[in-house]
């Protein structure tokens, strides 16, 4: 047991006192007098309901939290009056830059009423009896690779919750929600893989080496822009593909899903960046030189034989030489389109000069010759 | 320097090779060939869709996986074939007991179809029609204060445990996705109604932060699960009740109604994780135990939180007049017997009915049930 009260209450005469004291009707009421700041939150437009936009007040506000949080380490509520003596919660980012977005707020906002269950809003029926073997095994084997990746981004953002300062509630909460994106994203691969019959496929060595290479960054801005902006702009780029390579509601319903979730993942990890930047700015070039070393990740998961050749098989519609031609110059357009995607995020958050530093798009020019 | 993949992608030539062959359509397909167990899983009821139950079929189920995990130490997901070379992600909890709980998969299923929103299913525009006295607007947002300051260690703590939990878990990390988000939600409204009170946050309590310093630190998920899910969510959620109860407005009952909700699939998990690890990991007893002893000190200490206790009383009260206050005490104290006989009567039906023999909490619930009785 790793901690323990200082007292032991139930040895504690004060404490019957005190007792006794509330049970005759002499409430101490310390907490009715303090001197807290009077609030009321009003929504601006009530079909929208009362937003966290809303609740942006003074002292309450997100706007107020200070860059460096040095006084509050506990889980007080940002805003409350504090006692005298607070135990320290161990918080290790306490730093507004290292893990603020400008529009986290929204996103976490649009998150909760982008709500779904995979369950019940996926026509499963659809996928019950598919007779096109090779297509069905390609897209098992896509779901058990993508059910790999959703397991990391959920990791991902549940390592990091623990350790992130209290104040910074809103963008805890949208960590969670992510979390339960990628939660459903790891269950929906799942049953994906496993309604047709065919199975769940091969785990990729390379797309798991790359990915515990991206699940241990050392600091939350590397995660972040690892996960959220380098990782979450190639997933994107994989269910746009499927969904526009779906051949029954279905699977496009599901692709699209996904999509919106992942697409507010890559929303934040952008914003993210930004702002960091905008305070840190020297940090530019640990950034730079983080993505120098990692983006070789994408390359093993993406590229790899477990996501690419099934890919191949959907897009070219069958196993014969000109099919396979055509779905390897689907795939070659895939890839090039998704390094140019992720270059222009990179470039859009503030990390200069990727085009001519990116391994990745020196190996698209390469490809392309 | 942080963990880095055995081979670096861009500069292996046999992989980029590989990969630019691919994009010509020349493929290797061996993953197309790989054995596999081939099953078909369909929903059992239609209306409820495709469950994990569903998927609860051979070596892909959660039914045949076994007590301790001895192969899988990567992301694959479970039944998935394992080629050479998957990295060790170094999970510290292998063991199926640790973590496993009866129903954990309809927990999850439920979570994922109750989502609800706190900005948009509360009637925020009646609520604020309700200006609320002195004396119950400051109560109430004291009340909402102190819930908004300790549910989201009910994310904290669960999240730390998340990534530290075998692959093969996935059901119960799913679970623990949704209980986050659902933590989430709950600070978010709690803070969002006593900010449209008109009165603002008020105190912080120091003795709620020990106890929530106490949950975090537990040394093992079964025991952070014992505490966080059984006894404190199980106590939070007799508090949901009575606040629903003694709530100021119609609005605020219905925001004590959805929270109950998540806040009872929660202690559900809890309870069904303890029965299951005291069916399956009996040697554990002694340590659950030891856990509760000082869990229920800290129970017993909440006397200091008078940030919690006080303005329980003035809104059971429905005032801070003498005679009010006569009444919320007695309204809080039915409430507190009730909060621990709930406790105890869980702890019982898991498999732990003889917490009540060993329990200092228990006793002195006992001596305030006989000179409450004595008194009347």
């Amino acid at each position: 047991m790793g901690y323990f009260a200082e007292t032991d209450f139930f040895e504690d005469g004060q404490l019957i006192e005190l007792l006794n004291q509330i049970l005759a009707g002499n409430l101490t009421l310390e907490w009715y007098r303090v001197d807290n700041v009077r609030a009321r939150a009003v929504a601006a437009d009530p079909r929208r309901g009362l937003t966290y936009a809303d609740c942006n007040l003074g002292q309450y506000g997100y706007d107020d939290i200070p860059e460096l949080v040095r006084n509050r380490n506990s889980m007080a509520a940002r805003g409350s009056v504090l006692p005298a003596k607070l135990p320290d919660l161990g918080y290790t980012i306490n730093r507004k830059s290292d893990v603020w977005a400008d529009g986290v707020v929204v996103l976490y906002e649009e998150a909760k009423t982008r709500r779904w269950a995979p369950a019940v809003d996926v026509p499963w029926a659809e996928l019950a009896a598919r007779f096109d073997r090779t297509r069905e095994a390609a897209m098992a084997q896509l779901s058990t690779l993508l059910a790999e990746v959703a397991l990391v981004a959920m990791e991902a953002a549940a390592r990091w919750v623990f350790s992130i300062n209290q104040e910074f509630l809103e963008l805890k909460s949208f960590l969670c929600a992510q979390m339960i994106d990628e939660a459903r994203h790891v269950e929906a691969w799942r049953k994906r893989a496993l309604v047709s019959g065919e199975g769940l496929g091969r785990a990729s060595v390379s797309a798991e080496q790359g990915l515990k290479e991206l699940l241990s960054a050392e600091t939350y801005p590397e995660a972040s822009v690892g996960v959220n902006l380098l990782l979450g702009s190639f997933v994107l780029a994989a269910c746009r593909a499927l969904a526009a390579l779906a051949d029954t509601h279905a699977d496009r319903r599901l692709a699209v899903l996904s999509m919106q979730d992942v697409a507010r993942s890559v929303a934040y990890g952008t914003a993210q960046v930004r702002y960091h930047l905008a305070h840190q700015p020297a940090r530019a070039a640990v950034l730079a030189e983080y993505l120098d070393r990692t983006e070789h990740t994408v390359l093993g998961i993406f590229g790899s034989p477990e996501f690419l050749e099934p890919l191949v098989l959907l897009a070219g519609r069958g196993q014969q030489p000109a099919a396979r031609a055509r779905g390897g110059a689907f795939a070659r357009r895939w890839f090039a389109t998704a390094v140019e995607e992720y270059l222009a995020r990179t470039a859009a958050a503030g990390l200069a000069a990727r085009e001519e530093r990116s391994r990745l798009a020196r190996l698209v020019r390469a490809s392309a010759a | 320097m942080s963990y880095l993949s055995t081979t670096d992608f861009t500069e292996d030539e046999a992989f980029v090779d590989r990969f630019q062959r691919t994009m010509k359509g020349d493929l290797d397909l061996s993953w197309l060939d790989e054995p596999r167990e081939r099953v078909g899983c369909r929903p059992e009821n239609p209306r409820r869709g495709l469950t994990f139950r569903d998927l609860d079929v051979g070596g892909y189920g959660f039914s045949e996986m076994p007590e301790v995990i001895r192969k899988n130490r990567s992301f694959a997901p479970r039944g998935a074939a394992l080629a050479d070379g998957l990295p060790d992600l170094q999970a510290d909890v292998n063991r199926k007991s640790e973590v496993w709980a009866y129903n954990v998969e309809g927990y999850y299923e439920e979570a994922m179809t109750r989502q609800w929103n706190a900005t948009t299913d509360i009637p925020w525009a009646d609520l604020q029609a309700h200006e609320l006295p002195e004396d119950i607007g400051k109560a109430y947002a004291q009340l909402l204060t102190f819930l908004t300051e300790v549910e989201m260690i009910a994310t904290d703590v669960p999240a730390k445990w998340l990534g530290r939990l075998n692959a093969d878990f996935f059901e119960v990390k799913n679970f623990i996705a949704t209980q986050a988000m659902d933590e989430a939600r709950h600070a978010e409204i709690f803070r969002k109604r006593a900010l449209s009170t008109g009165w603002g946050l008020m105190r912080a309590s120091a003795h709620n932060e020990f106890n929530l310093k106490f949950l975090r630190d537990a040394d093992s998920f079964a025991e952070a699960s014992l505490t966080l899910h059984l006894q404190a969510e199980g106590m939070v959620l007799t508090l949901f009740r009575f606040s629903e109860y003694i709530s100021p407005t119609e609005g605020d009952k219905k925001l004590f109604r959805l929270v109950m909700q998540d806040e009872a699939r929660h202690v559900g998990y809890g309870m069904q994780h303890l029965k299951w690890v005291l069916d399956h990991y009996p040697e554990r007893r002694e340590a659950i135990h030891r856990h509760l002893d000082e869990a229920e000190n800290f129970v017993f200490g909440a006397v200091y939180a008078t940030e919690v206790l006080e303005p329980f009383i003035i809104l059971a009260g429905k005032g801070l007049k003498k005679e009010n206050v006569a009444e919320g005490i007695r309204i809080t104290m039915a409430f507190n017997l009730k909060q621990t006989d709930e406790y105890f009567e869980r702890l019982a039906k898991c498999g732990l009915p003889e917490r009540r023999d060993r329990s200092r909490l228990w006793k002195a619930t006992e001596m305030a049930r006989q000179s409450m009785a004595s008194a009347a």
